[in-house]
């Protein structure tokens, strides 16, 4: 295997965790919302509905992490398949959680 | 024939969400054999994933927000709630990482794809992730209008309908 085959671009790294890290905000934030509503109300406020609060917030997040990500190389130190593990775990235990979250509360 | 901003509307929103979703596993299968010839249809493909996607997004988002609460209301009144209180509440936030990975997909794609089997894992994984969350999506979209469908349906359904 070359040194080539083995990594992964600087932008694809960077936003690969960026994706994982706010496919669990959004998860989180979905469930903290739905149980605290004095945040849904704020939510409400910014953008007229939460959810539309929620998407906005979750796409600045997403390519706010990647640029930051990107310029610090940090990501990069992982390994590819370390960092396609998680983003795959935090996707399926993302979109399961929801599932869960909505059938018993 | 009497289709109305509402019908076009969601009709147009699950299209959007159903060619996004062929898209990914146009995507998925292209980068299988992926090789210096079908790079650039590669990233055709996940750019059109990430169009067809806020497509989605923009449609949905427009009819949940204006057309959403009738059908919520008639819903919540029939035999099917857990239609909006579980299938509608999933797919909503669902969506929104379904849209996030649609995003990422066209920036993974742009990687060494020929040279690189961890950038080929990477798109493979977006790409399935992607496919796997809208077939949920438009199950779960289905779900929904059954549950709109059984609530008029029921015997009591003539008092929603009013």
């Amino acid at each position: 295997m070359s040194a080539d085959s083995s990594r992964l671009g600087r932008a694809s790294a960077a936003f690969g965790m960026a994706a994982a890290i706010t496919t669990l905000f959004n998860t989180g934030l979905a469930c903290v919302k739905d149980a605290y509503h004095p945040l849904t109300n704020l939510m409400n406020a910014i953008a007229g509905n939460n959810w539309t609060t929620q998407g906005l917030a979750d796409v600045i997040l997403f390519v706010g992490l990647g640029l930051t990500f990107s310029k610090t190389r940090m990501v990069q130190t992982i390994r590819p398949d370390r960092l396609i593990v998680f983003l795959a775990a935090a996707a399926v235990v993302s979109g399961v959680g929801l599932f869960a979250w909505y059938w018993v509360f | 024939m009497n289709v109305t901003a509402n019908d076009a509307i969601l009709l147009a929103h699950a299209t959007f969400g159903v060619l996004g979703t062929v898209s990914a596993l146009w995507v998925f299968v292209e980068t299988l054999n992926a090789r210096d010839q079908n790079l650039q249809r590669i990233r055709t493909a996940a750019l059109a994933v990430a169009i067809f996607m806020i497509a989605a997004w923009i449609l949905g988002g427009y009819w949940y927000l204006h057309f959403y609460p009738v059908e919520r209301a008639m819903i919540l009144q029939g035999p099917w709630p857990f239609a909006h209180n579980v299938f509608m509440e999933t797919k909503e936030h669902l969506f929104l990482m379904t849209l996030i990975l649609s995003f990422y997909l066209p920036i993974a794609a742009r990687d060494k794809l020929a040279s690189s089997a961890a950038a080929r894992r990477m798109v493979l994984c977006v790409a399935a992730l992607i496919a796997l969350s809208g077939l949920a999506i438009e199950g779960s979209g289905a779900v929904i209008d059954h549950g709109v469908k059984v609530a008029l349906l029921r015997p009591s359904g003539a008092e929603i309908r009013k």
